[in-house]
């Protein structure tokens, strides 16, 4: 009952990506007012941009990958991490879950000698658990996700270190994984390009046809735009709001393990720059800070942009003292634009569609 | 966190304050060591394992002469074992684990002799000079028999150290600040390493090894330490005759190995003549390593570091990695606190100032000794 009433609530937002039943007409218009544009062009923009100042060695297969790699890795984590912004929640506690994951597993198999799968799986697992720890804190307490999931990065941190010294008396460990775990995780395809690329992949898919294709998509749309309205519809706001935080912990355990793999070996206080990184990667993809609006393609044009701007520098020959100058420039710039974008998606009136007139 | 939107960053200084409270909190009653309090939003492990040095980089010339300028006249031999406190880093930093090791191993010696050694860290490395001044004020108002602290940022710790001369407290400075840092506050000695002096050393060990394009990885670029790495380095080469690339990475890919990897790969395939690449502390080396093979540039370019962990020794015996330079932390640690338990004790000091605890250049020479001593948590 809720599922028809959402979808036109959200494709009125403009957030929908593909809507079956609307006729497949080009319109630049509609076109102009989809809330990825912004960000795609973006993305478009700055590779463009490295391309030409990067010379050949930046298109060349060893610098698409530089960039490639560097985005799938923040991609696995800013889609969930996206998610939960869109149902207007944070999650900061992704570079001690990151860090966590990859001692874990890095002790389980490297240090203790157990197969790699029982490695990983303690990794992916001690992921899920930070996660459930967030969502039930967040539900139950209601105190804002921003201090309580600040407060598990904290926490974990020091939990991670404590047992690291503990167990194996040093604060990294070193591992070395078997062959079907190496390749599954850890390998070069090609001796360039990470296996997390198809991870990343796998992972656009799943979270798209989460977002936009299944009813559960409606609901993180309808929690982050209008909680009291949600609940009064029965959208089990707490049992969504916890699996999308055991979502973000899954992706940054997950990351924690391919890092652990593919670098034989895992150090305590990894992980953090992702906390910041994958908030930014979200934002320039054209989610709102506040909630309810967004989408998976912007989540990932966003990621690209960031990884093109942060690696395309080094192959500009500038002065990279200045890499973080012009990063801070470019995300400005991409978020301001989004804006506008966000603005014309928002003034679009659809012309056959009356429903929904008290919304926003 | 320095290149967020506005909004971001305000949110970034709420982390901050809140980082900036919990280390208050650890301050105010000290305990053995803050395990418990958490790695924050930019983690500067090396910029504390080395801390920001004393613009006074004195060179690593010892001076044999007995001491006799900065010597605190009052506190030595009174025949009984002092409760020591000593300031140092955080724990979960692979280098300041090892120098808090050496603290408590010599700090067994000084418990079966009736004192005590007591390490306080501060929470983060956000605000590495007040915080590292608080604890100092902290060890002062705990009545110690003798304190040891890094003078990572002089302008800030000074006032804190020349209120412990004055209450003619011993004081050793190690780890950062120098001799000359040690004997402006009046310390009894300066026990540590020179960056430079370490740098230097690399830079010559790598020219006379036949290497033409050393490329130095600065993950913190600004931090004088990192600075006095590249530079050694650089000097070292470029003395030789050798040529110096440096590579300052940005603070969102700090932490991250595959940003590092993938940031060193493009510098060395912009650059074709680099055939060696300089880390300045352990965390960045299997990011090296991967850079190289992705690459595809085995056999022309090789690696080294600073600094060391069982993954690098590994490498070092393997193969990968040509040497890592131990300024052995647990050195540091074990020789500042023996030395205030016999000079409080029976007024013992050491005529060579400074105590240099490095460079020590590990190759595959020396490899297994110091694989033995990591596994202990030593080396």
């Amino acid at each position: 009952m809720t599922s028809q009433d959402e979808r036109g609530a959200r494709g009125r937002d403009g957030a929908i990506a593909v809507k079956p039943s609307a006729p497949p007409r080009f319109d630049v218009g509609g076109l102009i007012r989809r809330p990825e544009t912004g960000a795609l062009i973006g993305t478009v923009g700055v590779l463009v941009f490295f391309s030409i100042v990067g010379g050949r060695t930046f298109l060349s297969s060893a610098g698409v990958s530089s960039w490639l790699n560097v985005a799938a890795e923040l991609g696995i984590i800013a889609l969930p991490v996206g998610l939960l912004m869109i149902a207007g929640e944070l999650d900061l506690s992704v570079g001690s879950v990151l860090a966590a994951s990859s001692m874990t597993t890095s002790i389980v198999s490297g240090n203790w000698g157990m197969p790699v799968f029982v490695g990983i799986l303690s990794g992916l697992a001690l992921g899920l658990l930070v996660g459930a720890a967030n969502g039930l804190v967040v539900t139950r307490t209601r105190v804002p996700s921003f201090v309580v999931t600040l407060a598990t990065n904290f926490s974990v941190a020091g939990i991670t270190l404590a047992l690291a010294i503990a167990l194996t008396g040093s604060t990294s460990s070193s591992l070395s994984a078997g062959e079907p775990a190496k390749t599954l995780l850890g390998s070069l395809i090609g001796g360039q390009f990470e296996v997390a690329v198809i991870w990343w992949a796998l992972a656009v898919a799943v979270v798209g046809w989460l977002l936009h294709v299944s009813k559960y998509g409606n609901w993180i749309f309808a929690i982050g735009g209008d909680l009291e309205s949600a609940r009064t519809m029965g959208i089990p706001i707490n049992g969504v709001k916890i699996a999308l935080y055991m979502s973000s912990a899954l992706g940054a355990a997950l990351v924690g393990v391919i890092q652990a793999i593919l670098y034989n070996g895992a150090q305590v206080a990894a992980g953090q720059a992702f906390v910041f990184n994958s908030i930014i990667a979200v934002v320039i993809g054209g989610v709102l800070l506040t909630g309810g609006y967004g989408s998976v393609v912007g989540i990932v044009m966003g990621t690209l942009t960031f990884a093109i701007v942060n690696q395309g520098i080094y192959f500009s020959g500038w002065d990279a003292n200045l890499a973080s100058l012009i990063l801070g420039l470019m995300l400005l710039a991409a978020v301001l634009m989004n804006n506008t974008f966000r603005r014309m998606a928002l003034s679009y009136s659809p012309k056959s569609k009356p429903v929904e007139q008290g919304r926003r | 966190m320095s290149f967020t939107t506005k909004r971001w960053a305000s949110l970034g200084a709420l982390a901050f304050t809140a980082a900036l409270v919990a280390g208050a909190c650890n301050s105010g009653t000290p305990s053995t060591a803050p395990v418990s309090a958490a790695a924050s939003e930019a983690p500067a492990s090396q910029a504390a394992s080395q801390g920001p040095a004393s613009a006074a980089a004195s060179g690593g010339a010892a001076s044999t002469a007995p001491s006799s300028a900065p010597t605190q006249a009052a506190g030595g031999g009174t025949g009984k074992a002092p409760n020591i406190f000593v300031v140092g880093g955080k724990a979960d930093d692979p280098f300041w684990s090892r120098v808090k090791r050496g603290a408590e191993d010599a700090g067994m010696i000084v418990k079966a002799e009736g004192g005590s050694v007591t390490w306080l860290a501060p929470a983060n490395y956000n605000n590495l000079g007040p915080d590292a001044a608080k604890l100092l004020q902290t060890a002062l108002s705990q009545n110690p028999g003798a304190v040891v602290g890094p003078d990572w940022v002089p302008d800030a710790e000074d006032a804190a150290f020349e209120a412990i001369v004055a209450a003619k407290v011993p004081l050793i400075v190690y780890n950062s600040g120098y001799l000359a840092a040690a004997q402006k506050v009046g310390a009894l000695n300066y026990v540590g390493s020179d960056d430079n002096v370490a740098g230097a050393t690399a830079g010559k060990y790598l020219a006379s090894h036949g290497f033409k394009h050393a490329l130095c990885v600065n993950d913190f670029p600004g931090a004088s330490f990192a600075e006095a790495r590249c530079g050694g380095i650089k000097q070292g080469m470029t003395s030789a005759g050798a040529q110096y690339t440096e590579l300052p990475l940005p603070s969102s890919d700090y932490g991250n190995q595959t940003a590092v990897s993938q940031a060193v790969k493009a510098a060395i395939l912009k650059d074709p003549t680099i055939d060696v690449i300089m880390t300045l502390g352990v965390s960045d080396e299997p990011a090296v390593q991967s850079a190289i093979d992705q690459a595809n540039a085995r056999s022309t370019v090789k690696a080294a570091t600073f600094d060391m962990d069982t993954t690098t020794l590994q490498d070092v015996k393997s193969g990968k990695l040509l040497f890592t330079i131990d300024q052995q932390p647990y050195m540091q640690g074990f020789l500042a606190v023996s030395m205030l338990n016999q000079y409080v004790q029976w007024g013992l000091t050491m005529p060579q100032q400074p105590v240099l605890t490095g460079p020590a250049i590990v190759d595959a020479s020396g490899v297994d000794a110091a694989l033995a001593g990591a596994a202990a948590g030593t080396r």
